[in-house]
C-alpha cells in the first residue's frame, strides 16, 4: 500500500480552520491562535522528512501543533500569566452565612458519560469559557482540555497546588452558573 | 434540619467546604480524612451531588470542545488576511 504523501500546497486550505478552532478554543486570542497555527504548519513543512506516514497526515500536523500551543503557554508563563493574584482567593459569595449554597446546583439530567456528544451544550460551554478570567480559563483549559494532571500544570506554570485548587474550584463555579444561568432551562 | 446544619459546620463540613473538595477530587484522590469528610457530606447533601455530577458534565463537554473536529465557536474561521498570510510565509520558508 502506498504511503500517505505529504502535500504542503493544500494545508491551510485543508487543515487551517480547524487548527485555528483547535488553537482558539485553548489560546482565545485570534492574533495568537493565528501565530501558532502559522508556526506549526511552518514547523511541519521543516520536518517533513520525520513523517513515516505511520498516522494520517492531519493527525501529525495536530500532533505538531499541539506542542506550539503548550510553547505559547510556556512563552506566556515568562510575562506572568501564571503568578498568583489576589482576586484568586477563594471566593465566600458562592455560600451564605451558613455555608451553604447561594444558588443552588440543580439537576440537568444529563448523563455525565454521555456529555462530550452533547453538541448543543458544549458551545455554550464555549460561550461561558469566554466569560472566564484569562487566568481561569487557562487553568480550565489544561486542566480539562489539554488534560494534564494537577502535577503537571504546577510543576510546568509553578503554581502552588492550593492555588490551583481554589482557581479550578471556583473556574468550574462561575462555569457551572453561567450554564445553569443562560442555558439550561428552570 | 437546623440541629444537623450546625453539627455540619462544626465538623466542617458544610456545603462552602466540601465543595472545594468535591473539586479537587475531580483532579486527584483526596486524602482519606478529606475522603471521609466528602462522602459522608455528599450521602447526605443533595445539592452537592447534583454539583459533582456538573463537574463530571463540564469535563465531558471541555473534552468535546477540544477535539480535532472540535465546533469551538462553530463559524470561527481564519480570516481571509490571515489566511493569505500564513500561506505566503508557508511558501517563503519552502
Amino acid at each position: 500500500m502506498a504511503q500517505e504523501e505529504i502535500d504542503s500546497n493544500q494545508w491551510v486550505e485543508r487543515y487551517g480552520d480547524q487548527m485555528y478552532r483547535y488553537t482558539l478554543v485553548r489560546v482565545r486570542d485570534a492574533s495568537a491562535a493565528e501565530d501558532i497555527v502559522q508556526s506549526a504548519l511552518i514547523a511541519g513543512l521543516q520536518a517533513q522528512e520525520s513523517f513515516a506516514g505511520r498516522s494520517s497526515e492531519k493527525s501529525w500536523l495536530f500532533g505538531i501543533l499541539k506542542h506550539k500551543i503548550m510553547d505559547h503557554f510556556r512563552e506566556i508563563k515568562k510575562t506572568g500569566a501564571f503568578d498568583p493574584l489576589p482576586e484568586d482567593a477563594p471566593d465566600p459569595g458562592d455560600y451564605d452565612a451558613t455555608g451553604h449554597w447561594r444558588n443552588h446546583p440543580r439537576d440537568w439530567n444529563i448523563d455525565p458519560e454521555k456529555a462530550a456528544e452533547n453538541q448543543q451544550l458544549s458551545a455554550a460551554l464555549a460561550h461561558c469559557l469566554d466569560g472566564l478570567s484569562d487566568r481561569f480559563r487557562r487553568i480550565f483549559v489544561l486542566k480539562e482540555i489539554e488534560g494534564l494532571s494537577s502535577d503537571e500544570i504546577c510543576n510546568e506554570f509553578n503554581i502552588q497546588p492550593t492555588n490551583l485548587w481554589v482557581m479550578l474550584h471556583r473556574a468550574r463555579n462561575q462555569l457551572r452558573q453561567c450554564l445553569e444561568g443562560q442555558w439550561l432551562k428552570k | 434540619m437546623e440541629p444537623v446544619n450546625s453539627l455540619m459546620r462544626k465538623l466542617k463540613m458544610s456545603c462552602s467546604e466540601t465543595s472545594p473538595l468535591i473539586s479537587e477530587r475531580m483532579d486527584h484522590r483526596l486524602p482519606l480524612s478529606k475522603k471521609i469528610r466528602v462522602t459522608i457530606h455528599l450521602a447526605m447533601c443533595e445539592v452537592c451531588r447534583y454539583y459533582e455530577k456538573q463537574l463530571k458534565i463540564l469535563r465531558g463537554l471541555a473534552q468535546n470542545l477540544g477535539g480535532e473536529e472540535s465546533a469551538y465557536l462553530g463559524e470561527a474561521r481564519l480570516s481571509a488576511q490571515a489566511r493569505e498570510k500564513i500561506q505566503k510565509n508557508l511558501d517563503s520558508a519552502k
